[in-house]
């Protein structure tokens, strides 16, 4: 080996360890931030491991954790109620971590938004939701779909929003932070429901868009993971319910009342998760929401609520 | 095979380990199998084209060096049509055909010829001016015939600069193709240095920029004057890391192989004047251009309206050349008039001069010359972004409305938050009326804001370094643990920031052309 090419490979390797040592150290310097809506999730875990069965789980997207009043339905019905709903964004992920806290005699009320039925992309979840997610507890990077496929860019795409937090904070003061607008995580009750919504003003409802919801090319995988999920449950003792998304009326209408029934028939051909809401309450109208089609604002969270206990105490009351 | 790619990550140390290792002899047969590789990455049965025209400019080098007069004549014709026809046929037949029908139509002719479903093969006008510039210098005596049908094809194929160029003339490669490279430290250093800087201005700041200007373009009618003007700034940063990003790669992995290629960017947005662009723009392709077509048309050696004419046509034809739209040839026409205008005007621009006394005042000069290339410059990549000729024509007509309103709407978001700005908040009153009530910036594009920022200050800081002397040999001069961190920041800047990893990724924009 001439000394030209030993020279390089000892001046490569020690650029590189800098280069590991620089990242590593930008890496575990950069904490998780406080106020990012992901947080949340902490509160919602701690509930998961710390409250006794049983006790009443709600699973799903933001359509949950905006529209469903945890709160509400323990004082209701006398039971633990926990708020575990996050993001759609998330796919799957965030079920199959609830798969691990789920004990004897928990009821599971699981509230899906349709996206996750219509893509398999949505399925797996968004890489940039997910590295946000995984940020506040490492270990869930098991619950990923391919987590040894997934993990290098997950950690990539983690650092890269780890410095970009910082470095908004240098430049402008963490004023970009604002930009969230309610998304803030430190606004969760204690049954885990988010609360930031709830003394703002609803969107103007013009501004939704009034697009259909994907409620056809429903995938074979969603079908496999719920079905999976519920034998799961029981095997552990626990019932599993299926609450339909928060759903506009102008949206529903986009989409077709045909389409829409199909959808719920296919769940119930394909899978043996009783359905809580009937047909006729699936479409909730306009005034009800906050800044999106799954979102409901303080009122449509309420009446949902309500609705929810309601189809609880008469579908239970029938199997019994 | 995208440079950017982790493909590529794993294709270049391969085949440059590969190329150290083998006897000289042999060294020529794994860069041409490499180079067929990242070729036929992309669309395989297009080196077919590859083929056909190295074939044919092999036998007509050959040729070429044998006959004389118009035999000799005969021979470059020959390999000039088949080069351009097969650069007519994928690049412009569906063009010229559209717009046939098109005339038809007008004049109420049934037009029979249908468009081609043609996919056009990666990077062919760049491959298809290296080859013509082969035989066009064997026809003029001053490159020699290749005897090796192996080096001619690895002097068209070879894959540094095989999709986007530079494009190269045979006097500067291949020779030093044909002579035996060793291993020297400085040289391979330095190539990687140049490589990790291209990554740098392209997936750092091109692909970043991708989230201003794609909202805008893909949708024009939707924005405004300042939506508009903000996009377009950002698309001409985008091109020139995209496109210089580029060719600092190419020219990196070649000098890592003991291969200089010719320099394709200098520094174009310092330019003073549209003239000293070109000549810092797209080097490669401009002495191109310059040597075989805009001097055979005479050049400047003629009439000044006919110099203005051999002008305009080559911008013309530099336009075309690079897409096969009338966006394309009006930005060719735009910067031809460019220079033209400057030409007829120069008197003019003289007296205003000193009208001013800008003499008395150079650095105020140089600004506002380099300001004014820089509008025009911009201006003319309106045409070359848009979709289509109404989005350009929408865009340029529409570049100075809705300012009144966005002026007074940030105004009165700085008075209005500004008030109530904590130390949380910082800057987020001018941030927001600067970015947040323009239509383009999602919120995703908002919280990229930061880093686009730091990105766009590391890249001026650099180019400006450079600008004013020898950067590298300047860093050369500095301690050596001070260097080492200086390239493993930059290597972990690209690791961090990169976009690569953020469903971002981007082709290189010329590899269209």
């Amino acid at each position: 080996m001439s000394s030209d090419v030993r020279t390089f490979f000892v001046n490569t390797a020690q650029v590189m360890l800098l280069t590991v040592v620089i990242i590593t150290i930008t890496f575990l310097a950069i904490k998780p931030d406080p106020n990012h809506y992901f947080a949340g999730s902490l509160l919602q875990i701690s509930l998961l491991e710390n409250t006794p069965s049983p006790r009443i789980i709600l699973a799903g997207g933001s359509n949950v954790s905006f529209g469903i009043d945890a709160e509400l339905m323990q004082q209701t019905l006398g039971l633990p109620v926990i708020n575990d709903g996050l993001h759609a964004g998330l796919g799957l992920a965030s079920l199959r971590e609830l798969e691990e806290y789920i004990r004897d005699g928990d009821v599971i009320i699981i509230s899906l938004e349709y996206n996750l039925f219509a893509n398999q992309d949505v399925m797996d979840g968004d890489p940039a939701f997910l590295s946000d997610w995984i940020e506040y507890s490492p270990h869930r990077i098991k619950y990923l779909s391919n987590p040894w496929e997934e993990a290098p860019d997950i950690y990539a795409i983690m650092l890269q929003r780890k410095v970009n937090r910082q470095v908004n904070t240098y430049l402008f003061g963490g004023s970009l932070n604002k930009a969230r607008g309610v998304f803030v995580g430190t606004k969760y009750d204690l049954n885990g429901d988010f609360i930031g919504h709830l003394q703002e003003a609803s969107m103007n409802r013009q501004k939704i868009p009034a697009t259909p919801y994907p409620v056809s090319g429903l995938q074979e995988g969603i079908f496999v993971f719920l079905e999976n999920f519920n034998q799961i449950a029981h095997e552990k003792g626990a019932k599993v319910y299926f609450e339909a998304p928060a759903s506009r009326k102008s949206n529903c209408k986009a989409t077709g009342e045909a389409q829409m029934a199909d959808f719920f028939k296919v769940f119930k051909e394909r899978l043996s998760i009783p359905i809580l809401t009937p047909f006729e309450e699936v479409c909730l109208p306009n005034k009800y929401f906050f800044d999106t089609e799954y979102h409901l604002n303080a009122q449509g969270r309420e009446l949902r609520t309500k609705r929810l206990i309601e189809n609880w105490i008469r579908v239970t009351a029938a199997s019994k | 095979m995208l440079f950017n790619s982790a493909a590529f990550l794993i294709f270049f140390p391969v085949v440059t380990t590969a190329y150290f290792l083998l006897p000289h002899r042999f060294r020529w047969m794994l860069l041409l199998a490499a180079s067929c590789y990242f070729y036929m990455a992309f669309i395989p049965k297009y080196i077919l084209i590859l083929a056909i025209t190295i074939t044919v400019d092999y036998f007509a080098g050959l040729s070429l060096e044998k006959f004389e007069g118009r035999k000799k004549r005969w021979v470059l014709m020959a390999s000039i049509l088949t080069n351009i026809g097969m650069l007519a046929f994928f690049k412009y037949f569906n063009f010229a055909n559209e717009n046939l029908a098109l005339l038809a139509k007008f004049i109420g002719w049934n037009y029979p010829i249908h468009s081609l479903a043609i996919i056009l093969p990666i990077g062919l006008s760049f491959h298809t001016f290296q080859s013509l510039s082969y035989t066009i210098e064997v026809y003029r005596g001053r490159q020699k015939a290749e005897r090796h049908f192996g080096y001619l094809a690895l002097y068209v194929m070879y894959y540094p600069q095989l999709v986007a160029g530079p494009i190269e003339r045979p006097q500067n490669i291949l020779h030093q193709l044909h002579t035996e490279q060793r291993f020297e430290y400085q040289r391979v250093t330095d190539g990687l240095k140049w490589m990790a800087w291209g990554m740098f201005k392209k997936i750092v700041v091109a692909d970043r920029m991708v989230l201003f200007v794609n909202p805008v373009y893909n949708d024009p009618t939707q924005h405004s004057g300042p939506a508009l003007v903000f996009a377009t700034l950002a698309f001409a940063i985008q091109i020139y890391c995209d496109f210089s990003g580029y060719s600092d790669i190419a020219l990196g992995s070649a000098q890592v192989m003991g291969v200089k290629l010719m320099k394709n960017f200098d520094h174009p947005y310092f330019a003073r004047s549209i003239s000293e662009f070109w000549h810092r723009w797209h080097i490669s392709l401009s002495t191109w251009f310059r040597d075989y077509v805009y001097i055979p048309l005479g050049g400047n050696r003629v009439t000044r309206p006919r110099w203005a004419f051999n002008l305009f046509i080559t911008f013309l034809i530099s336009g075309l050349w690079h897409g096969a739209g009338w966006t394309y040839v009006i930005w060719g026409a735009l910067h031809g008039s460019y220079l033209v205008l400057s030409i007829l005007m120069e008197p003019f621009w003289r007296q205003l001069s000193a009208l001013a006394r800008l003499d008395r005042l150079p650095r105020l000069k140089i600004v506002l010359s380099t300001l004014t290339t820089f509008s025009l410059v911009t201006f003319a990549w309106i045409f070359f972004r848009a979709a289509s000729l109404n989005d350009a024509l929408y865009i340029v007509t529409n570049l100075a409305s809705g300012w009144h309103a966005y002026l007074a709407q940030s105004w009165h978001t700085i008075v209005q938050e500004g008030f109530q700005t904590t130390a949380d908040l910082g800057a987020y009153a001018i941030v927001n009326a600067l970015f947040n009530i323009l239509t383009p910036l999602t919120e995703e594009s908002r919280t990229v804001l930061a880093l686009t920022a730091l990105a766009l200050m590391i890249l001026i800081v650099i180019e400006v370094l450079q600008y004013r002397g020898n950067f590298l040999e300047q860093l050369h001069q500095k301690p050596v643990y001070f260097r080492r961190l200086v390239y493993a920041s930059l290597i972990a800047v690209i690791l961090i920031l990169g976009t690569s990893y953020a469903s971002v990724q981007q082709a290189f924009i010329y590899f269209q052309f």
